[in-house]
């Protein structure tokens, strides 16, 4: 009798996890079947699918596509590294050191992702076009720090809170020096954490719009940008656009396989304190 | 200390805020300094880095006088701009004027282009605007007025011909800056690349074998519309026109229809201007509308901006179309759509209840054309630019080859090859010559276009999907109010 209300319940959660499976897939399984359709397949009022491989022609190999990703990955990847270069040593900071108003700045620092893009952007803009940095990599990733550098503080701060202080003090009795201390028995203890929050950041920055659209947009034009050129002049080309939506979201989705086992231990880790 | 910290913070967002604020086109005084610059003559604002200004003080006109200049051009994506990229190296190779031409998608070039004009930055010196927006620019100061270059011998080309614009469409692009004033007197802010007229595109296949006739009147185009409801399945449907809640919705269809109803969107009263669009005609021609499209408008019509609605003609999930000519145009080119080749053009459906006929017919146009930034330091060069490629040589090459068939200049209307371009599409040639001759815009210039006409489609959606309102006389009562406060602060002379 047991076995079998355990069976049934087994068969109930997966059912209900198989309609959840397709219900937060369907949207990009449909983006997959629309960038395989023809322009005239998209609109039909019944579902007729003859597979087609023209919209990818048409977008890999007859446009700057290649060129908007890598401007996208050098932008998005530039400013994850600069924000792990200067965000750890800051978060370290923040979680290990006590002066004067340190809550008020690590406020502040998170404030950065509070003001909507669109308020910040004209000031910022008169700013890069005398600095020079209108329309540069350096001036994207430098912005961009807007979006990622909040994010991995706050998140790799509570990673160096949660590992106690006398591990540090001990490697000191050992004779470690500061520096080793931090690289070799810190870093590797945050690294869950680190890694995804570099992951959140990168995918954050990849999806930015509007810094790219203001701050940049002639001669670097990352993907989000450049992605509505798909959808054409006169009429509307569904498939291109699926075809650019759909590979452009695969450079998260390798990133994001490459480090699953730290993402999933990364996420969990520290939810229970002892 | 933590409270003090957020006031902070957001007395310096609100500090922003203001500064986006206070540049804004929107809130461009009513007195505009650029209405001034166009009695200035064009060579005091000179750039500084015109190397060959003498042989043009000389007064002789040489496309190589701006040699060696570069200049930034912002376009939004359109086969107009396409039509002037394909040109380019035959620009430079004339003039030796290097073009950093850069082109983005409408959905997001005007966001763009607002924030350069607004920070004054003197980028890009030509770019793309239309006759609304053009009223928000030049009240801002940011156009620079054009007659003073055109009227210059030494600066224009003497083939240049600006009385071969058609009136209608060249005179959507003057304006003397005083709200409430129409278009036509004053500077010429922009000239144009393009044209648009919103007439009415069928599918005769479709009709056909419902046995109906393309519609002429209202009445009958209600009447079709209502008898296609799902005239081949689930999703299928009479007309397909605009319903997002923006401008777009109010200018093409609604608009041509309100005005040859006799609707006009403002009056001056009292040097005010003050919103008519709770007049008798204006009740009657919304209530219709909002019939037509519940009965026989797309099911998702308030999300269906232009893309949509051409595509879904294209597609035969629409039996009509009425929007910019442009758009049934490009899905009956042959391989364009499923279609193609079966689509034909009609005029203005208009309302006989309402007393009127075809005499009566009014389509309000859309012009994409190319404007001056008032902040460029390469003004002249800019105008060779501009010149260039508003000029008969190249409008005949876009109109006939650069598929830019909705052509300005009648010289190109006028001749062989145009009418050899568009002759495959049935009715298209004759709708156009029929409708140019009253299309025109029939909005009231005022820099708060945009803010009035989002306000109007945000009802229109109200009226269609929503249930706030118990009438359309409710409805239109309480957006005269709002569009009344929207103006409130402009004063007419």
């Amino acid at each position: 009798m047991n076995n079998g209300k355990k069976r049934l319940g087994y068969a109930a959660q997966n059912v209900l996890l198989i309609v959840y499976a397709v219900f937060a897939l369907f949207p990009l399984i449909w983006m997959l079947i629309i960038s395989l359709k023809s322009d005239a397949q998209v609109f039909t009022t019944t579902f007729v699918f003859t597979p087609t491989l023209a919209n990818y022609k048409e977008v890999l190999l007859r446009s700057d596509y290649t060129s908007y990703m890598i401007d996208s990955l050098i932008i998005s990847g530039g400013a994850v590294v600069v924000s792990v270069l200067v965000g750890v040593p800051a978060a370290y900071a923040l979680a290990r050191y006590n002066f004067h108003r340190k809550e008020d700045l690590a406020f502040q620092i998170l404030s950065f992702k509070f003001a909507p893009e669109i308020l910040v952007v004209l000031p910022l803009f008169m700013i890069y076009q005398k600095l020079g940095l209108y329309d540069t990599y350096l001036g994207l990733i430098w912005v961009y720090q807007l979006i990622s550098m909040p994010l991995l503080i706050w998140v790799v701060r509570g990673y160096f809170e949660d590992i106690s202080v006398e591990i540090e003090y001990a490697a000191q009795v050992d004779g470690y020096t500061w520096y080793q201390i931090f690289f070799k028995m810190l870093v590797p203890l945050i690294k869950p954490g680190l890694v995804s929050a570099a992951l959140l950041a990168f995918i954050f920055a990849w999806n930015s719009f509007t810094f790219p659209l203001i701050l940049a947009g002639r001669d670097i034009q990352p993907i989000t940008v450049a992605i509505t050129k798909y959808l054409g002049t006169d009429t509307a080309h569904y498939g291109q656009l699926a075809v650019a939506a759909t590979v452009s979201a695969v450079p998260a989705m390798i990133f994001a396989l490459c480090i699953q086992k730290h993402l999933v231990r990364g996420l969990s880790f520290g939810a229970v304190k002892g | 200390m933590k409270k003090r910290l957020l006031a902070l913070t957001l007395g310096v967002s609100m500090a922003a805020g203001m500064l986006t604020g206070c540049g804004g086109s929107g809130d461009a005084p009513a007195d505009a300094p650029a209405a001034d610059a166009g009695t200035e003559a064009p060579a005091a604002d000179a750039g500084t880095d015109a190397p060959a200004a003498d042989s043009a003080a000389a007064g002789e006109f040489d496309w190589k006088a701006y040699e060696g200049t570069e200049l930034d051009v912002l376009f939004s994506e359109h086969t107009y701009a396409d039509a002037v990229e394909a040109k380019l190296a035959d620009f430079e190779a004339l003039t030796g004027i290097k073009v950093n031409y850069s082109s983005m998608p409408e959905g997001n070039y005007f966001d763009k282009l607002n924030v350069e004009l607004t920070s004054h930055s003197g980028t890009p010196d030509v770019f793309m605007t239309g006759a609304y927006q053009s009223w928000e620019y030049a009240s801002a100061g940011n156009l620079e007025p054009l007659e003073n270059y055109i009227s210059d011998a030494s600066l224009t080309n003497p083939d240049y011909n600006y009385d071969d614009f058609i009136p209608g469409v060249i005179d959507a692009l003057k304006w003397d800056c005083v709200p409430g004033h129409a278009v036509g007197a004053g500077s010429q802010w922009a000239l144009p690349m393009g044209w648009e007229v919103n007439i009415l595109t069928y599918n005769k296949r479709i009709l056909g074998e419902n046995n109906l006739e393309a519609p002429k009147t209202a009445e009958e185009l209600l009447e079709v519309s209502k008898a296609l409801h799902e005239f081949n399945g689930s999703g299928t449907y009479g007309l397909a026109v605009r319903g997002l809640p923006d401008w777009g919705t109010i200018h093409p269809a609604y608009m041509s229809m309100y005005s040859t109803w006799g609707a006009k969107d403002f009056e001056v009263v009292d040097g005010k201007l003050v919103s008519q669009v709770d007049s008798p005609e204006a009740i009657a021609m919304t209530e219709y509308w909002v019939e037509l499209v519940k009965e026989g408008g797309a099911p998702q019509w308030s999300t269906y901006g232009w893309e949509l609605a051409g595509a879904d003609l294209g597609a035969g999930k629409a039996a009509m179309m009425w929007d910019a000519d442009r758009g049934g145009y490009t899905q009956n080119v042959a391989g364009a759509s499923a279609e193609s080749g079966n689509l034909a053009f009609g005029t203005i459906p208009y309302p006989e209840t309402a007393g009127k006929t075809e005499a009566d017919m009014k389509s309000n146009l859309w012009t994409w054309s190319m404007a001056m930034n008032a902040d460029s330091s390469k003004k002249e060069a800019a105008w060779y630019f501009m010149q260039y490629f508003t000029g008969p040589e190249f409008m005949l090459w876009s109109g006939t080859e650069g598929a830019c068939t909705d052509t300005p200049r009648q010289s190109v209307l006028d001749s062989d090859e145009y009418k050899a371009a568009v002759a495959d599409a049935e009715g298209y040639f004759e709708a156009f010559n029929t409708v140019k001759e009253t299309a025109s815009i029939f909005f009231t210039p005022q820099p708060y276009f945009s803010e009035t006409t989002t306000e109007w489609a945000k009802t229109l959606q109200e009226l269609v999907v929503g249930n706030k309102y118990s009438s359309v006389e409710e409805a239109m009562k309480e957006l005269k109010q709002t569009m009344d406060a929207i103006v409130s602060d402009l004063d007419v002379e």
